[in-house]
């Protein structure tokens, strides 16, 4: 042999090996665990943030942001298809040289070695009816025999169908994996947001630490966007009215649902996600100087409104038109509603600190009481940290709004140190705003004003932004994928499940019988060997020689005299 | 059970031959039937219509036509055939069949005492039947944990009976309730939100449980390992305690299902992962057995509590056929949410954490497969690979859900 093809033969053995295999299996899952603990494919700024500057450059260099899809990744996936490939390419050979030839002659030294065994002397019997007797017991195994010199064997195989397992499975594995490469270089897989009356034709996925774009042979159009809700709030369906426009003709308009994805040309178009498509809002600017003057500001979400008068800036962030919460204490029975329409976005102006705000349209309202509008601030621009603040009057009626003016003008006119004077003022303000004719629910108007009167004061801001109005639109969050590797991944698949059963549920298991004249009578000896399994196939033994020895009994000339060796080892 | 006492040919008649095989069959049409009713059956499949659909005139049409086609086709097959007789695989499944028919009888039978639909509401969901049997599942499984732990420092035949009864008996109970608990689901919202008891992880967990005793008890009754019971049963008790600590943090109310769950695929792949992981269960509960006896045989070799237990092979092969059943069953699992995956969000693999974790599993597993076949290795690092299995199992089930982020979080604790 050659030096090469001796170190050949080394390189092949190793790399088929099973200590390789484990090595293999155990780095694979390691790694796999990198992956999980470091979200992947968020912002580079968020990883920047997280982990400051040094980190994110290491961490960046090993590609550890798009962990799965880096060369050190794909290389042991390689590797594991090489090893696969190799001990495939070792065992394969061997093991249907073995199905072919399967030896009937076994050595007196390794029948003595096989675990399971037994001998019987016996007389007036011949070898053929011997071996009938054995095959009859034992119908569904498969019978060799051949005659050496005076000696007969016989062997018996089940379940050799084993050997075939293992072929499948590994086999199997590299199926899978090729049908991952495949999808991988000749698929897309990418998201695409349209929004509501319009149409869109490109993807964009991660790559890397950057983001890519492929455009569509055709265009999506989203007709209609809608979300159906449970009583407690939980969405229960996202639907997308979708319209495939190719080359400019309408030709397919259908309905999709998350679990029911649309198919056209190849591609498959799922309901990913949805989020706000650009609602137009309007809001009222309330001035809190006390001359109950309102402004009307009209935007849409995503855009910066700008209040010339002020400066102040409001980037308007997210909006939606249904907030339900439990509103029940903790440990209570659970009691949901829904607080209606919110406007969410961060007001910004000189000498002010930036903060996150979510306005309500509707005033809030707990067991049929009006407790007035509320708002959330979270001064973090966090969502977590929302807190929210009771504005104290409705704001959804103008007459509070005006009455709460009247009170304030009033009160600037009194004596501070006079109890009764905002009793005085309050009843002003009442005649100002309503003349004589009080509405019914003024008490619960003045509890609420004088709670205003404690708040509005101390905003920060010039004037309160409170949303007064919307035209909803969504848009519609799709996945489009093209996948030409997912039926070989199905293949290999049933291949693999089926393969594991068949290496794991079935054993191979081999009898050997001799029968070799011995002092005028016949010696039979019987051996057995399984190759998983022992504790059934020992069971399976005993009950086999015990039947063997019903039907020799006759025959019998004295006790068996080899040592019986039945126990495994 | 007074069958197979008083009268043993009876028992067996119902349970081997030909009787078997076709009652086997008739199984096997059922299931089909059920099947076809989720994918042909009224105006589609739709989570919160299945139950309905099952239990309505048009549900017995499938189920019974099914049930008595597959009985017919095996009758016909046997006259053609006479000599094919029985089927090993059909006189071990049958009892499966009969099992599940049984837990549904019960379920039937508690649905008349569920209180009346105005006694119960969405949000408030104490008074629902199912809490009290959950009640009635955990002391059972708590009892025949100490019954199993008892066994070890007294070996007592009463003892042995009280453990293994009271385990069947928690599994009977756990397993009806389950049933009624996807019964109860459409007590509320007008069975808007109706859904298999499989969509969240105080659910899973008794099934979990149920899934870890039905695999220990097949190992007791085959392979008399009772000593065993006391490993799997306590990792039983530990799941009870977590689950009454998720009811007390509000886990427990039966909740609507997010649009991505409402798929046939949940109820076939979530159980059959949960077959994996309870068979892993057993494993470990194996392997802990070993290392237990190894200590022993060393630290106390004449105590009578190492009479009680297995030997060591049996427990190294007990650990193996464990891994025998769950790793096929996982990995056919992790497939079909594979598939279920390119059907819902476009791809059958996004290295999300949940499925990135099933495959880690799934490679310790394959591993623990290869070092069983490496000659060299003890018996003492395949035990400790079941035990440490198990760990990154409970991590996969469990801890992805607490401390990862990903598409499967509907999974996560709120
Ligand atoms: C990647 C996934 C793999 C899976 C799921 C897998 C699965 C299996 C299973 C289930 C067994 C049977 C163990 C038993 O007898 O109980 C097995 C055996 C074996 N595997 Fe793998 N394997 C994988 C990779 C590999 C690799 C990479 C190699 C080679 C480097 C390998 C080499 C072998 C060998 C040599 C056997 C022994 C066959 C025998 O003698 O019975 N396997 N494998």
């Amino acid at each position: 042999m050659s030096q090469r093809s001796h170190f050949s033969r080394i390189i092949i053995n190793r790399l088929g090996s099973m200590p390789l295999a484990i090595t293999l299996l155990v780095v694979l899952a390691l790694a796999s665990v990198i992956g999980t603990v470091l979200q992947q494919n968020q912002s580079q700024q968020d990883y920047l943030q997280q982990f400051g500057p040094l980190w994110y450059w290491l961490f960046r260099s090993l590609g550890m942001f798009d962990m799965y899809h880096t060369w050190w990744f794909l290389t042991l996936l390689g590797f594991l298809m090489v090893s696969l490939s190799f001990c495939l390419w070792r065992n394969v050979p061997r093991i249907l040289k073995q199905t072919r030839t399967r030896k009937v002659y076994i050595s007196d030294r390794a029948f003595s070695h096989i675990t399971h065994q037994q001998s019987w002397l016996l007389r007036d019997v011949s070898a053929e009816s011997l071996t009938d007797n054995i095959k009859n017991r034992l119908k569904d195994w498969e019978w060799r025999s051949e005659q050496r010199g005076d000696t007969l064997y016989l062997r018996g195989d089940n379940g050799r169908k084993h050997k075939l397992g293992y072929i499948a499975v590994h086999s199997a594995m590299l199926v899978i994996l090729i049908g991952g490469w495949l999808s991988v270089h000749f698929g897309f897989r990418g998201d695409m947001s349209v929004v509501e009356g319009t149409s869109e034709h490109g993807i964009s996925f991660t790559e890397g630490t950057g983001v890519g774009h492929l455009d569509m042979p055709f265009e999506v159009r989203c007709n209609e966007f809608s979300i159906d809700f449970y009583p407690n709030g939980m969405p229960s369906e996202f639907r997308s009215n979708l319209t495939v426009i190719d080359q400019g003709k309408e030709v397919l308009t259908s309905d999709i649902i998350v679990n029911e994805p649309l198919y056209y040309k190849g591609v498959r178009i799922y309901q990913a996600s949805f989020g706000d498509g650009g609602s137009d809002v309007k809001l009222k600017l309330y001035k809190l100087d006390g001359s109950g003057t309102v402004r009307d500001a009209s935007t849409q979400v995503y855009q910066t409104y700008k209040d010339e008068e002020t400066g102040i800036t409001m980037e308007i962030t997210d909006f939606r038109p249904h907030n339900v919460e439990n509103m029940a204490e903790a440990g209570h029975v659970k009691d949901f509603q829904d607080m209606g329409p919110s406007l969410d976005f961060i007001i910004r102006g000189e000498g002010l600190k930036p903060v996150k705000v979510r306005s309500f349209l509707n005033a809030f309202e707990l067991n049929d009481d009006n407790r007035g509008s509320i708002m959330m601030i979270s001064t973090t621009g966090d969502k977590q940290d929302f807190q929210s603040v009771a504005l104290g009057i409705d704001f959804s009626d103008p007459q509070e709004w005006a009455l709460y003016n009247a009170f304030i003008r009033e009160l600037i006119q009194t004596d501070p140190n006079d109890k009764s004077a905002k009793m005085v003022a309050f009843k002003a303000a009442m005649t100002e705003v309503f003349g004589d004719k009080r509405p019914d629910n003024f008490q619960a108007m003045a509890v609420r004003v004088l709670q205003a009167t404690q708040v509005l004061p101390r905003m920060p801001w010039p004037f309160l932004p409170v949303l007064e109005d919307y035209e909803q639109k969504y848009y519609t969050g799709l996945q489009l994928a093209r996948d030409p590797g997912m039926n070989v991944v199905w293949i290999g698949s049933a291949l693999l499940v089926m393969g594991l059963c068949i290496m794991l549920y079935i054993s191979h298991r081999k009898l050997w019988l001799i029968v070799r004249p011995e002092q005028g009578a016949l010696r039979l000896s019987m051996a057995g060997i399984s190759n998983r399994n022992p504790l059934n196939f020992n069971r399976e033994f005993h009950t086999l020689l015990s039947q063997m020895e019903d039907d020799l009994r006759p025959h019998l000339t004295a006790v068996p005299n080899a040592s019986p060796q039945s126990e495994s080892k | 059970m007074t069958t197979t006492i008083q009268s043993p040919a009876m028992a067996s008649l119902w349970f081997q031959g030909k009787v078997a095989l076709v009652r086997y069959w008739a199984y096997l049409g059922l299931l089909t039937g059920a099947t076809g009713l989720a994918l042909f059956g009224g105006d589609g499949y739709t989570e919160s219509g299945y139950l309905p659909m099952l239990i309505s005139m048009q549900g017995v049409i499938w189920l019974g036509t099914g049930a008595v086609l597959g009985g017919a086709l095996c009758v016909v097959y046997s006259i053609i055939r006479p000599e094919q007789g029985r089927s090993v695989l059909a006189e071990r499944l049958v009892s499966w069949g009969d099992g599940i028919l049984l837990m549904v009888v019960m379920m039937a039978i508690f649905t008349l005492f569920e209180p009346s639909a105005s006694a119960v509401s969405y949000e408030d969901q104490s008074n629902l039947l199912s809490i009290k049997l959950i009640m009635a599942m955990n002391m059972a499984f708590l009892f025949s944990a100490i019954c199993y732990i008892l066994l070890l420092f007294a070996p007592d035949s009463f003892v042995g009976r009280m453990a293994n009864i009271t385990a069947w008996l928690g599994v009977y109970i756990g397993g009806s309730m389950l049933l009624l608990r996807w019964y109860e689901s459409y007590l509320f919202m007008d069975g808007s939100i109706g859904h298999a008891p499989v969509s969240n992880l105080y659910e899973v967990f008794m099934l979990l449980f149920c899934m870890m005793t039905i695999i220990y008890l097949q190992w007791e009754k085959r392979y008399q390992a009772q000593a065993m019971g006391a490993f799997v049963l306590s990792l039983v008790a530990a799941g009870v305690f977590f689950e009454i600590w998720l009811a007390s943090v509000g886990q427990a109310d039966i909740k609507p299902l997010v649009p991505a769950l409402q798929s046939y695929w949940m109820k076939i792949h979530v159980p059959l992962n949960f077959v994996g992981y309870s068979a892993f269960g057993v494993a470990c509960g194996a392997g802990m057995a070993y290392l237990v006896r190894e200590w022993l045989e060393v630290h106390k070799p004449n105590g009578t509590m190492l009479r009680a237990f297995p030997s060591l092979e049996q427990l190294d092969e007990l650990a193996y056929k464990s891994v025998a059943v769950g790793f096929p069953a996982f990995t056919l699992a992790t497939i079909l949410g594979a598939a279920w995956a390119a059907e819902a969000w476009g791809g059958y693999w996004s290295w999300d954490p949940k499925e990135t974790w099933a495959l880690i599993v799934w490679l310790v597993y394959a591993a623990y497969l290869h070092v069983r076949v490496q000659h060299g290795w003890e018996g003492r690092t395949l035990a400790w690979w079941t035990v440490s299995g198990f760990l990154v199992t409970v991590f996969c089930f469990l801890g992805v859900n607490m401390y990862l982020s990903g598409l499967h979080s509907y999974g996560q604790l709120s």
